[in-house]
């Protein structure tokens, strides 16, 4: 019996594709079982993929960037051979600021004005608003948004860190006035009454990368074809968790104690629904090339981390990131299972605004838009 | 962090008690007259158990034993005589602290934040090993409920996977209790329940 592959991730909803390839014996029919340990916080996720105790994880795109690059800890060498999902992530704030800023269902841009309007005139410091990491997909959108808005992110915001699954509880006590974090999570805070979701970081960069798998790199190049059935078995993964006709029963296997333990109306809601235009606060695992690990995505991420401050967007930096990603194990994978692979390994990040077809082989693949709150297109060396 | 403390051995548990007190954070309780300790650590809720015996006492192992296997708590065990039959069997009973004292006492403090320490550790051992044994038992009801499936219904592997992972879905549930309800269904229970052993 070959050894368990042990994958960690968070209680979020896009997890769903791990979750649902063991629950479902998807990684079993690949001859790759695979055991999964829930983690508490992305910190706790990282360090333990860095030491060797878990050989993959469902991972922030820009923690597995700054976790290879040794800039949290002596650098661990990883790569991701696969996206999991796309959007998911929501801005939740106390209902009494949402109610400040008028929030609604509204233009990520107008919504931003209003909010700058209102921390302008505001008598009391400003508010704390979590994020689940520093080095996560809601920290640096949440920045962009705020940056694109005229907010200096570092001066009319208290930025600061908590863990998905403890959110809710920070803002029913007033210790934040806010909080971005996937799935239920919002959702979950807005039934409690704690808080109202004003937006989905999905319309501030549409349908942008959100969890992608990271391996370490030393375990995936003693088993290649391990690595290989195991991203085939995710490709199938993603697809069930894509079809809307199995999120009921979907969410009631991710709702189980022994999955995420949460309650199951909150799951189905951010599950994909059919219907034409994905809602940005679901989560999308296979369709619109969802799985491809984008290397120009994986330089927005280090851009974005350099922006923050967080790192050194070096020329080096840049090399060792586009080696991080693995597009070329992922187009080995999608190929066996007779999937259509992308023909080119980046893309112009934020330059479609409607729909649009991706050349990819055999057959293109139908994409959704990718545009930026503020339209600009992201440039990469 | 609440503390059981059970006695038999009076003089001695005063003692305890005393040192116990002074200990910033922590609250005393103790079981009601004649009360079994499985009931008082039901009722009660402590963190930690310190069972105060006066010497090697079988029947004081059966309350352990029992307390331990309902609520399992840290359980610190305080004994005046050295017996080493007795020590091992106290700690399969569920003793994570065996300490033999005599009139002087030793500082009780760490000998007990050492027990929840221990105990926590071989709990994480123990529902690791539980995990380990449920995974194990779920891939023999996949491979057994896959070739029933191959066998009786003529098909082949990818087609047997397909049919329980549809089954998986429509019910709700995982692959692996599916398999297991498909082989009880019919009466091939024991086919995988020989395998896991």
């Amino acid at each position: 019996m070959s050894r368990m592959i042990r994958i960690g991730l968070l209680r979020l909803t896009d997890a769903a594709p791990v979750l649902a390839g063991q629950a479902l014996g998807l990684f079993e029919e690949q001859g790759v079982p695979v055991r999964l340990s829930i983690e508490p916080s992305w910190a706790n996720l990282a360090d333990k993929l860095a030491v060797g105790l878990l050989e993959g994880a469902v991972m922030l795109p820009a923690l597995a960037i700054a976790t290879a690059l040794g800039r949290r800890g002596p650098a661990a060498p990883l790569l991701v051979p696969a996206g999991i999902s796309l959007g998911g992530n929501a801005l939740t704030l106390a209902p009494d600021l949402a109610e400040e800023i008028g929030a609604g269902p509204a233009d990520p841009m107008a919504l931003g004005a209003r909010l700058r309007r209102v921390l302008a005139l505001r008598r009391r410091p400003p508010p704390a608003i979590a994020v689940v990491h520093r080095c996560s997909t809601h920290h640096l959108l949440l920045r962009y948004w705020l940056a694109a808005s005229g907010i200096d992110p570092d001066a009319a915001i208290r930025l600061t860190v908590i863990p998905p699954a403890e959110m809710g509880a920070a803002l029913a006590s007033r210790r934040i006035e806010g909080f971005c974090a996937g799935a239920p999570w919002g959702g979950m805070a807005e039934a409690a009454g704690a808080g109202r979701t004003v937006l989905a970081t999905g319309a501030i960069w549409r349908n942008h990368p959100e969890k992608c798998l990271a391996l370490r790199a030393d375990w995936a190049a003693e088993a290649p074809q391990t690595v290989h059935r195991l991203l085939r078995a995710l490709l199938r993964a993603g697809r069930i968790c894509d079809d809307p006709a199995e999120a009921p029963a979907l969410a009631r296997l991710l709702a189980r104690a022994d999955a995420l333990d949460l309650p199951e109306a909150a799951i189905r809601a951010s599950l994909p629904l059919a219907g034409a235009d994905p809602d940005p606060l679901r989560s999308t695992f296979a369709a619109h090339a969802a799985s491809f690990p984008w290397r120009s995505q994986a330089l927005w991420f280090l851009a974005e981390m350099g922006r923050a401050g967080l790192l050194a967007d070096t020329p080096a930096a840049r090399a060792a990131t586009r080696a991080l990603y693995r597009p070329d194990l992922h187009a080995a994978a999608a190929a066996a299972e007779g999937l259509p692979v992308p023909r080119a390994d980046t893309k112009p990040e934020g330059a479609q605004r409607t729909n649009w077809l991706l050349p990819a082989d055999p057959n293109p693949i139908p994409m959704r838009p990718d545009a930026f709150c503020d339209g600009r297109v992201f440039e990469f060396a | 962090m609440k503390v059981l403390l059970a006695d038999q051995n009076p003089e001695r548990s005063r003692a305890l008690e005393a040192r116990l007190a002074a200990v910033p954070g922590l609250a005393l309780c103790r079981p009601d007259p004649a009360e079994p300790l499985a009931e008082a650590v039901a009722r009660l809720g402590p963190e930690v158990v310190i069972v105060d015996i006066a010497r090697p006492d079988r029947d004081g192992l059966e309350h352990i034993r029992r307390a331990y296997a309902e609520e399992p708590r840290p359980i610190v065990m305080f004994v005046d005589a050295d017996d080493p039959g007795f020590m091992a069997q106290a700690i399969a009973a569920g003793v994570c602290s065996y300490n033999v004292v005599g009139a002087a006492l030793p500082d009780v403090r760490p000998i007990v934040h050492a027990a929840v320490a221990i105990f926590q550790r071989f709990r994480g051992m123990e529902e690791e090993l539980r995990r380990a044994e449920r995974a194990l038992a779920e891939r023999a009801a996949i491979a057994a409920a896959k070739a029933c499936l191959m066998r009786t219904r003529g098909i082949g592997e990818a087609d047997a996977y397909r049919w329980l992972r549809r089954r998986a879905m429509d019910r709700g549930r995982r692959i692996g209790e599916v398999a297991a309800e498909l082989l009880a269904d019919l009466g091939l229970g024991e086919e995988a329940g020989g395998r896991k052993r």
